[in-house]
């Protein structure tokens, strides 16, 4: 694995994420900052902060995006979400179009 | 190919910086630690890898499966001190405010 397939995503905290391109274009905002030709900075840098993403949310998602990926490829279990944090996830999921 | 690679993951978290890694089963701990070298810049030798629920040192030569390492395990990392050749402790940074913003959002 190379540095260039991977990708940083910060939380509002300042806490990082290192994930797998292919994990991070789960979500579709993700996907269009990170492929479309130039009018990102974060296409470059392969680093996206979330200022309004709590550091616990933002992990939730990349687990979630490695769940997706598992469960594209066959592997049916279940995701599981704590009760207290599903508002916040599904603000989450809403702006990343996951 | 690829689905064995998606076959699990892990979560390798030192201070506030958490590396997510697909990886299979029947990998060994130095290959893990090689994949992490390319990513964090920092050399095999100077990696210790510790599962954060039972806190075993995770061995080198061993596989994933040997240690009861498992999907979506969270794994410190430790580096060596370049001084004095010790091992850091495990030191796995967490939000401090998480619980008050939880308070301030549920009114």
């Amino acid at each position: 694995m190379r540095k260039e397939d991977t990708v940083k995503l910060i939380s509002a905290e300042g806490f990082e994420f290192i994930i797998d391109r292919k994990a991070a274009l789960v979500s579709n905002t993700l996907k269009n900052m990170l492929t479309s030709s130039g009018s990102f900075t974060e296409t470059e840098l392969g680093e996206v902060r979330f200022p309004e993403i709590s550091t616990p949310i933002l992990e939730k998602v990349c687990q979630y995006f490695y769940w997706s990926l598992q469960f594209a490829s066959g592997k049916e279990t279940e995701f599981h979400i704590e009760p207290e944090i599903t508002l916040e996830l599904m603000m989450a999921a809403n702006y990343l179009h996951t | 190919m690829q689905s064995s690679l998606q076959a699990m993951f892990i979560r390798v978290k030192r201070k506030k910086t958490t590396y997510f890694l697909h990886c299979d089963p029947s990998e060994t701990v130095l290959e893990i630690k090689q994949k992490l070298q390319s990513l964090s810049d920092n050399h095999v030798d100077d990696q210790r890898l510790v599962l954060v629920a039972t806190q075993q040192v995770l061995e080198d030569h061993k596989t994933l499966a040997d240690q009861k390492v498992e999907n979506d395990a969270v794994v410190a990392l430790t580096l060596k001190i370049p001084e004095t050749g010790q091992w850091e402790d495990v030191s796995i940074e967490k939000p401090a405010d998480y619980q008050s913003l939880l308070d301030s959002e549920s009114c």
